[in-house]
């Protein structure tokens, strides 16, 4: 993983986002919008699950309006995402807050969609803190020594 | 003002704050939480004012929905951005993009003011209407672009501002000292 971060680093796109000051902020900043979209879609649809909002409409309607906003803003996270490794490949790829979160955006994903179709009420707060946690994480890959050993990065 | 900062800064949570190695990046965490709920929450209502989502749902039921989560929401964020502005005062009221960030959100209160002025007095004529009435689509608009221009701003504080931390040597405490061996 080491090498292939460092030869990721070296590459054209990665050294041209690295080298302009304003581009991570951007692209950070656009990332964060994406959560908003993101975590609300998914709260709204955990939300109705528990009949805290939307009472007025079917489990099935709200999936229908917050689905596809969920899924739209993942495609935005994903790319700028994507982009914040190609800048800074050894801060993501060598932490481990990086891996433990991309493994919960698959479970969190899956989770909304079953809690959607099921509600089932459990379920929908243990989706909530995932979606939680995720956020945490993406923070705490600034902060990687706090995972001792378990953190590839150099630093930690 | 130097002189109310600085003891701002003195302030015993201040440098609590600063001397623990988990609490920053708690709050940091917490206020991104906040923000996003802040921001997806209103963006909600917005997008049904402007007719683009929601359009078949009374505007007030929206509202319903989603004010209640974007105050909280909005005290979350608050409060943390407060813990986090204390323990480097100072640096952040001569920074830019905070003042910067300051001033859209007071824009952002305002914006609310307007639209409860006007377009709100009149909601029940336009309540199940695709779209608002000028006005608040105006408001629903100016809203966006403010509460995605604080995004910005916010991130921009981080990129020009320097965290500071305690004096105290780091303890390197991590996750493994907590489990079992």
């Amino acid at each position: 993983m080491t090498q292939f971060a460092g030869w990721l680093a070296a590459t054209q796109a990665s050294v041209w986002i690295a080298s302009h000051e304003w581009v991570i902020p951007t692209i950070q900043s656009i990332h964060i919008v994406a959560i908003g979209v993101a975590l609300v879609s998914a709260f709204m649809i955990g939300f109705r699950a528990l009949g805290w909002t939307g009472s007025d409409q079917t489990p099935a309607e709200t999936m229908e309006r917050f689905w596809p906003w969920l899924a739209g803003s993942l495609v935005v996270l994903l790319a700028t995402g994507a982009l914040m490794v190609a800048g800074e490949p050894a801060r993501e790829l060598l932490a481990f807050s990086f891996w433990l979160k991309m493994c919960l955006v698959v479970i969190a994903t899956a989770l909304t969609w079953w809690v959607g179709r099921s509600q089932t009420r459990a379920l929908t707060f243990v989706t909530l803190l995932v979606w939680v946690g995720i956020i945490f994480l993406g923070r705490l890959i600034a902060y990687d020594h706090i995972w001792g050993s378990w953190s590839m990065s150099p630093k930690a | 003002m130097e002189g109310a900062l600085a003891s701002i800064e003195g302030l015993r949570l201040a440098e609590y704050i600063r001397q623990s190695l988990y609490f920053f990046p708690f709050l940091e965490s917490l206020h991104v939480v906040g923000l996003t709920m802040v921001f997806g929450s209103i963006a909600v209502l917005d997008l049904r004012l402007l007719g683009i989502a929601s359009i078949r749902r009374p505007v007030a039921r929206v509202a319903i929905d989603v004010e209640k989560w974007a105050w909280w929401a909005f005290a979350l964020t608050a409060v943390t951005g407060a813990l986090m502005f204390i323990t480097n005062a100072s640096v952040y009221y001569h920074n830019t993009f905070f003042r910067l960030k300051m001033a859209m959100l007071v824009l952002a209160g305002v914006n609310v003011a307007f639209f409860e002025f006007t377009a709100r007095r009149s909601l029940q004529q336009w309540n199940a209407d695709a779209r608002a009435p000028l006005a608040g689509r105006a408001a629903a608009t100016v809203s966006l672009v403010l509460w995605i221009a604080i995004i910005f701003m916010g991130r921009w504080i981080g990129f020009t501002t320097t965290r500071v931390t305690g004096t105290k040597p780091d303890p390197g405490v991590n996750i493994e000292d907590l489990l079992p061996k």
